[in-house]
């Protein structure tokens, strides 16, 4: 069953796919097409080949933690994990631990989490209390950090209240976002995240909440396990049943300052195909590939599958997103995927996907995965879902509330334990990255070489 | 399930065995496991993707295994929607199916009256039944009763009102049941005069029910077909005649029901209350007050419009729909059982 070779064209900017590419599908949509989606970077990524031992090698691992992790701003929680005062949660990253409190002021706060008389942490689980206490001694702060009390005072003359004020991690917030950066002298979170707010205003993700959050150790780098997420290259290979209703490699891919984007458009036929999907093939391929069940739904002989797909989103989303009217097919129903260098990756648009990659106790061949939906809401937002833990050997599809993605995120991870055993085990140096289509993994990479300083 | 492999042309379906049959374009069968590994026939390759994705994993529907990880708590994202009647299109409707085999329930006070014919009706549709009661007296009874009807028994006496052990006895319950889907507030401090009733009123009929979700809430999240009813009472509803306690304590239970169908639907769990009017059973309330208050009895029974008071099994059949999956869209109801009792129109 041979496939035919794709042939390039030829642009401007380098060889791409054939098939309409995604500023062409822009032109037929319904509703006026704003400049964040005409947007096309014109930067050029110099990293093609990755060395191997950066996913493998604990040296590397150690450097990363000194220089990335102990170096960026990054996501440690959502504002509605802790919405009221002394509420409280932890957010590990290496072997450091901060402590994020929303104090008496309202004020959200980020300290480093251990107690400054012998050291161990003050908190261990995420949860309320009007103070903090470390559990050892009993030494005493308040909730903004200052000074509260020390038992036996007396025995400690030497200890002088102000200077033993807890020490403050550089905190912020965008969209409901909390960030928390372990460098003092780190430059603002505004400055890091350059132009990003601007692309994510007509999808304020400030008005969310975090309606599904799973958690999942995998037997892979973080690194093996983000870059999986980062492409729509894998489609053909990973996820084949979605080929008649995804344009895969007529995707979008750009990258600016700490953060890129690539865009891959859904209810699109893939140029992969050596047969023509018609409307109703799209739509059942991403709705229900399953040819013993019926889809429910045709699209009318006057739609595409696109139009329909986009109507229906609307009617969906119309009771608690206001400007669902305005938005243009293109945000119902394609997939906009950023990456803020170094693991953060929230979705734009309507698609509700964010995740998280974080190594995994000290491990360099292990990582932990986050997969959280947030959800428009109307009316006061709800408090945050606990997270739910899935065990390694645990399909996606035990989670609740993953919906029909749970199986597209097995067939995803069932790649990443045999690509790390691949790479543990490859006597070749470097991995080879697509000139385009691996953009956004060429951009981490030129950052992370800044960083490290490789 | 059954899918096409949009660039081979393959068809995948799955088989009840849990393996794939896979059939290229060209005729060509293999047979595979979702792993991938080639169980027989012509065809020995197949999209190690597509072999997971088409058969579906098999999920225990009852899971006991603890978290990894962390202390955070299991969360779901509302009320599923049961599948009651299977997949199978040739079979077609098989009526109404309460879906309730196997599921594990917890009914408060069950050894007589409106409690024990609850308890009798879950045993007969396939549940295993953790009861209560005060006091030893009709617990082993019930318990035979019960497990004659096939279902498996936890027992134990206890005061509702007495916090601490009634919380300890739902934990036990769910340990031994398994975990627990249904729990049923149907313990009350009883009518009467008095601030003692007003106090045991509270005591058992409000904080029994409050006390009973908080305790059982880590399990029914666990569970796939969690649900509450409590019992409240047509007195909460209409003038009894008789001003008391027990009137209004039943009304915070229906109202407390109607919060925490609110709160307590994103994590899966249903909430009712069933209010029943006057019920007629050996032993109870009615047949003492037709003793000792004739006049009392005859007004009341002249209200029942269907001309007779309730039995304990008419009750129950009410409860145990809401408790059940068929029921998986009602929450936050109030299902009034009086046989027309009570005059208003039900809006």
């Amino acid at each position: 069953m041979a496939i035919e070779p794709l042939q390039p064209m030829q642009t401007d900017q380098g060889a791409r796919s054939t098939g309409l590419s995604y500023q062409g599908l822009l032109d037929t949509d319904t509703r006026e097409v704003p400049e964040v989606l005409r947007m096309q970077s014109a930067r050029e990524m110099p990293v093609v080949q990755v060395p191997i031992e950066r996913y493998i090698s604990q040296e590397f691992y150690d450097l990363e933690v000194e220089k990335v992790w102990k170096k960026t701003w990054q996501f440690a929680c959502r504002e509605e994990e802790i919405p009221e005062s002394g509420d409280h949660t932890l957010y590990k990253i290496a072997d450091l631990e901060i402590l994020v409190v929303r104090g008496e002021d309202r004020q959200i706060r980020a300290f480093h989490n251990t107690c400054l008389h012998r050291g161990r942490p003050l908190k261990d689980y995420a949860g309320n209390s009007e103070s903090i206490r470390c559990p050892f001694h009993g030494w005493h702060w308040n909730l903004d950090g200052s000074l509260r009390e020390i038992p036996c005072r007396w025995d400690f003359p030497h200890v002088d209240r102000e200077k033993f004020h807890l020490p403050e991690v550089r905190s912020g917030t965008w969209g409901g976002f909390v960030f928390v950066n372990p460098d003092p002298d780190c430059v603002s979170l505004e400055t890091y995240l350059g132009d990003l707010p601007r692309h994510f205003e007509r999808w304020p993700l400030e008005d969310r909440y975090t309606e599904v959050h799973v958690a999942k150790v995998l037997p892979c780098n973080w690194k093996v396990n983000q870059e999986a997420f980062m492409e729509a290259y894998h489609v053909i290979g990973t996820h084949p049943q979605m080929l008649p209703g995804i344009g895969d490699s007529n995707s979008q891919y750009d990258a600016w300052d700490n953060f890129s984007r690539a865009i891959t458009a859904n209810m699109t036929p893939s140029p992969h195909l050596t047969w023509e999907p018609d409307e109703q093939d799209q739509l059942g391929a991403m709705l229900t590939p399953s040819m013993d069940k019926d889809p429910q739904i045709r699209v009318p002989e006057d739609m595409t599958a696109r139009e329909l797909m986009a109507q229906m989103t609307r009617m969906q989303l119309q009771a608690s997103v206001p400007s669902v009217q305005a938005l243009t097919d293109a945000e119902l129903v394609d997939s906009f995927y950023y990456t803020l260098f170094p693991n953060f990756h929230p979705w734009g648009a309507y698609n509700r996907i964010v995740y998280r990659f974080r190594p995994w106790e000290d491990d360099v061949h292990k990582c932990l995965m986050e997969v959280i939906y947030l959800s428009p809401y109307r009316g006061r937002r709800p408090s945050a879902v606990p997270i739910q833990w899935l065990d390694e050997d645990e399909p996606w599809t035990e989670a609740k509330g993953l919906g029909s993605l749970a199986k597209v995120f097995e067939q995803d991870t069932f790649n990443l334990r045999r690509a790390q055993q691949g790479l543990r085990s490859a006597q070749h140096t470097h991995v080879t990255l697509a000139n385009y289509q691996e953009t956004k993994l060429r951009h981490f990479h030129s950052l992370l070489e800044r960083y490290v300083g490789a | 399930m059954k899918l096409r492999h949009p660039v081979s042309q393959a068809i995948y379906t799955s088989q009840d065995d849990g393996t794939v049959h896979v059939e290229s374009e060209d005729g060509r069968t293999g047979i595979f496991k979702l792993d991938g590994r080639w169980v027989r026939g012509e065809l020995k390759f197949a999209d190690p993707h597509m072999l997971p994705f088409v058969g579906e994993p098999s999920l225990p529907s009852h899971r006991t295994r603890s978290m990894s990880g962390s202390g955070e708590s299991r969360q779901r994202s509302g009320v599923p929607v049961p599948d009651l009647l299977g997949n199978d299109p040739t079979k077609g409707s098989r009526g109404m199916e309460l879906g309730l085999n196997g599921k594990r329930v917890l009914v408060t006070a069950a050894t007589r009256g409106i409690g024990l014919a609850i308890a009798q009706t879950f045993a007969d549709q396939g549940c295993s039944v953790a009861i209560c009661a005060r006091g030893d007296a009709g617990l082993e009874t019930t318990s035979k009763d019960l497990e004659a009807r096939g279902a498996r028994v936890f027992a134990k006496s206890v005061d509702v009102a007495d916090g601490d052990s009634f919380r300890s006895f739902i934990a036990e319950a769910a340990a031994d049941l398994g975990g627990l889907d249904v729990y049923v507030s149907n313990a009350s401090g009883g009518a009467g005069p008095g601030e003692q009733a007003w106090q045991g009123g509270f005591d058992v009929d409000v904080m029994g029910a409050v006390r009973g979700v908080e305790a059982s809430l880590p399990f029914l999240e666990e569970s796939d077909a969690a649900s509450v009813v409590f019992i409240a009472s047509t007195a909460a509803i209409e003038y009894l005649g008789v001003t008391q306690g027990y009137n209004a304590m039943k009304a915070a239970l229906i109202t407390h029901a109607s919060d925490l169908s609110q709160s307590l639907a994103n994590r899966g769990v249903r909430v009712n209350t069933v209010s029943p009017g006057p019920v007629y059973f050996e032993g109870g309330n009615w047949e003492m007050i037709k003793q000792a208050m004739p006049q009392m009895y005859e007004g009341a029974l002249a209200q029942c419009a269907i001309g007779r008071m309730g039995t304990p099994e008419e009750v129950a059949r009410a409860v145990v729909f809401l408790a059940s999956p068929a029921a998986s869209l009602i929450t936050g109801a109030n299902l009034v059982v009086d046989g027309g009792f009570t005059k208003r129109a039900a809006f």
